[in-house]
């Protein structure tokens, strides 16, 4: 077993972006991995950047929290000079300009996301070399590969809250399912004029696909009671 | 001339015992002495007029513009000396370019005035500098719709209708008689040229020349030169009007 | 007339030579020295109204114990501590450039440095060296809004949890803790409200099993435990908690040498010659 554990943190992830009649909901895995070995299994890939747009991160960790980092203090000062909330595509191009100017020392695939009152929600994504899409939905990350298909069948235009995030819960547990670099829980962020909605589905609430054995609850459940003071 | 031999005057970085700064005032003088430019806010759009005026006969009818673009959706009319408004426009559009490349979308006019109003003051603040001798009006189109500004050496405002040059001061009671919320800009484009082809003196001031602009729904909300015939008409009109006024 | 075969000097331009050689050397079994490296495990974890971070106390230099009592868990403010693991330079040097700046972040604004300060300071100096500086460390301490615990990766990269392992022994440690760590670290509330700082006792207890299945487990960690709890307005660095492996084989009656144990053979006095004064050159004279 070669668990390379100097290796880079790298986010081995399944990341989703999809719009809906009034708004966005992005999704996520939890699983972060230094080579063979799962560094973190909650990790949270789903970062803030201002109160309505948020950033669905996949590649190097240390790559993409700078740039969120960076992308969040600008948005910052932008809305502080123009007194007004930034739009979700001005986050976009900023995240999108520092993706292009550093793409020889950045290996970050992002997906971002949230709701303005000019335009409402919208969804970019901002691939390696530093382009930007803007989409009706968006996959990335490894786990990606096996969803292109799957998303193409079931995104439609024009569907309800509900049944978005019911399509991002599916999509992601599809591809934990076959990806092994994605894993742990399904984490959604819903954003539309409200407000933003946080959920969690941890990983024995997911669906089970095709002769999937049920999870118990890993150790925990099987062992004797441990540590009685 | 009260401040003449005082020694107060010399430089942007004095005051005066009693706290004004001559060369502040007199940049103002420069910016009265011009002809006049009209900026008005109608309900759809944003309608700007210069009476230009014109140096010298053989002179082609034109050039010399006092409008100009700034971007696709704003542009600024200059009153007072030209040269530092073209100074002034060349900021203003690397202003809205630069913001453009790092924010991925047009420039808000507020923002835009801000950012001229700043390089407009950073030049009153050195004693190696000179104040601009001129104003501008700026004129936008943005997501929360058009908006106008004024912009001189003295500051910034935000404006329904304003007039810089010359002629401002029957200019603004002519625009404050105006029901700018219901003009539209296709009748505001008329009323700008009367009140500017009214207010010129045929007999004291120079020949000029009318030079008209608008950002509005008819534009598609792209700052564009009135169309031909729309400024023909309205030179028509203002004509007329003057017609009948010496008439009466 | 047929071209000359004229071996010209080179005009310029890179030259590999020096390439080529060092990949013969290393072919050869030649190898640069390499850094002293702590072979380590490191752990911490939150509980209820602080964290408790943990370390072993070995330090290696290739497959050799350099120092079989080291101290990984470093000052960085005195409500914050961090456990290093990695190059033993990297991470000592590391946190004590990043503890002097919280110093004078502390002086400049006359508040209780705060543990995401820690952390984004060094996230972006680790980012900045790309891995090179290679530091893996456990941050925790308790601010004004809570207790914290962190771990930062050599890359830059930062993950929050309520609890962590680094290093070699991470897995070991790992094991332990996902096996018996329990959110708020307490199995029943209605007896830990009779007893004195429970979790606290129970957080320390979790953490030197982990360090201890570290030290047993891996070859690159060992020797004692390092402990240190913070809690709010109070930090116990509790050095050597516990000593798992004592020294064996001690000669019950100590090691000493009677006077005259060495036989002379033989002696021998050279006396030294006298300095003679050089002649024609005056002293110094004031």
């Amino acid at each position: 077993m070669d668990l390379n554990l100097d290796a880079p943190h790298s986010m081995g992830t399944t990341i989703i972006g999809v719009t809906y009649d009034g708004g966005v909901v992005l999704g996520a895995d939890s699983r972060t991995s230094t080579g063979m070995y799962v560094a973190n299994r909650a990790s949270d890939k789903i970062t803030q950047l201002t109160d309505n747009v948020y950033l669905c991160r996949s590649g190097s960790a240390a790559d993409t929290q700078i740039i969120s980092d960076y992308v969040r203090y600008f948005l910052d000062q932008h809305t502080i000079q123009l007194g007004q909330p930034a739009t979700v595509k001005v986050a976009a191009n900023l995240i999108r300009l520092l993706s292009y100017q550093n793409k020889n020392m950045l290996q970050a695939g992002m997906i971002v996301g949230g709701w303005d009152k000019y335009v409402g929600g919208q969804i970019y994504s901002v691939p390696l070399g530093g382009t930007i899409l803007q989409q009706p939905f968006s996959i990335g990350g490894s786990g990606s590969s096996y969803l292109y298909g799957f998303m193409d069948q079931s995104w439609k235009e024009g569907m309800s809250k509900d049944e978005a995030e019911k399509l991002v819960v599916k999509a992601v547990s599809l591809a934990i399912a076959r990806d092994g670099a994605s894993g742990g829980v399904v984490r959604t962020v819903t954003i539309n004029s409200e407000g933003v909605e946080r959920k969690f589905y941890p990983g024995d609430s997911l669906p089970l696909w095709h002769e999937e054995l049920a999870s118990v609850n890993s150790l925990l459940d099987l062992l004797p009671e441990p540590m009685s003071t | 001339m009260s401040s003449i031999g005082t020694g107060y005057d010399l430089s942007v970085t004095t005051f005066s015992p009693d706290g004004r700064v001559f060369q502040i005032e007199y940049a103002a003088k420069a910016v009265d002495n011009s002809g006049t430019v009209i900026g008005i806010k109608c309900k759809d759009g944003i309608v700007m007029g210069v009476e230009k005026l014109v140096a010298s006969k053989m002179m082609l009818a034109g050039s010399n513009r006092r409008i100009h673009s700034v971007h696709r959706h704003s542009g600024m009319a200059v009153a007072g000396l030209a040269a530092d408004g073209r100074q002034i426009v060349a900021r203003a559009k690397s202003e809205a370019t630069s913001y453009e490349r790092v924010y991925g979308e047009p420039i808000p006019v507020k923002e835009l005035a801000d950012r001229v109003a700043s390089y407009v003051h950073l030049c009153t603040l050195y004693w190696w500098l000179r104040p601009f001798g001129c104003g501008v009006i700026i004129g936008g189109y943005d997501r929360d719709g058009p908006q106008l500004y004024m912009v001189e050496p003295s500051g910034i405002f935000m404006y329904f209708g304003t007039a810089i040059g010359k002629g401002r001061q029957a200019a603004k009671t002519e625009i404050e008689k105006l029901k700018l919320s219901e003009l539209s800009c296709r009748e505001g484009v008329i009323e700008v040229a009367k009140i500017i082809y009214g207010l010129h003196d045929e007999a004291k001031d120079k020949a000029f020349e009318l030079e008209m602009s608008w950002v509005c729904e008819e534009s598609n909300r792209q700052h564009q030169k009135v169309p031909d015939d729309l400024l023909e008409a309205a030179k028509a009109a203002a004509k007329a009007a003057l017609e009948e006024m010496d008439a009466d | 007339m047929s071209k000359a075969t004229v071996e010209l000097p080179p005009k310029g331009g890179f030259n590999f030579d020096l390439c080529r050689r060092n990949d013969m050397l290393t072919k050869n079994g030649v190898h640069a020295p390499s850094f002293l490296k702590t072979g380590t495990t490191i752990v911490g974890l939150v509980f209820q109204d602080g964290v408790v971070l943990g370390a072993d106390t070995r330090a290696t230099e290739g497959p050799i114990v350099a120092d079989k009592n080291c101290e990984k868990i470093h000052y960085m403010a005195p409500n914050i501590y961090c456990c290093g693991a990695g190059t033993a330079a990297d991470t000592e040097n590391v946190t004590d450039m990043i503890s002097s700046q919280l110093l004078l972040h502390r002086y400049a604004t006359g508040r209780e440095s705060r543990v995401v300060t820690a952390l984004t300071l060094l996230k972006t100096h680790l980012f900045g060296y790309q891995g090179h500086v290679s530091a893996a460390l456990v941050l925790g301490g308790v601010d004004i809004t809570g207790p914290h615990l962190h771990t930062i990766y050599p890359h830059g990269s930062t993950d929050t949890l309520p609890f962590a392992t680094m290093g070699s022994g991470s897995l070991a440690a790992m094991a332990i803790f996902e096996s018996k760590y329990r959110e708020g670290l307490t199995f029943n509330l209605v007896y830990c409200a009779f007893v004195e700082i429970p979790q606290r006792d129970e957080g320390v207890k979790l953490v030197t099993e982990a360090i201890c299945s570290g030290i047993f487990n891996d070859l690159g960690s060992g020797s004692n435990v390092d402990v240190c709890v913070i809690t709010k307005g109070k930090v116990e660095y509790l050095r050597n908690h516990q000593k798992p492996n004592p020294r064996t084989y001690i000669s019950s009656k100590g090691f000493s040498f009677l006077k005259g144990q060495t036989e002379v053979l033989s002696t021998k006095v050279t006396l030294l010659e006298k300095p003679q004064q050089e002649e024609g050159v005056d002293k110094m004279e004031e």
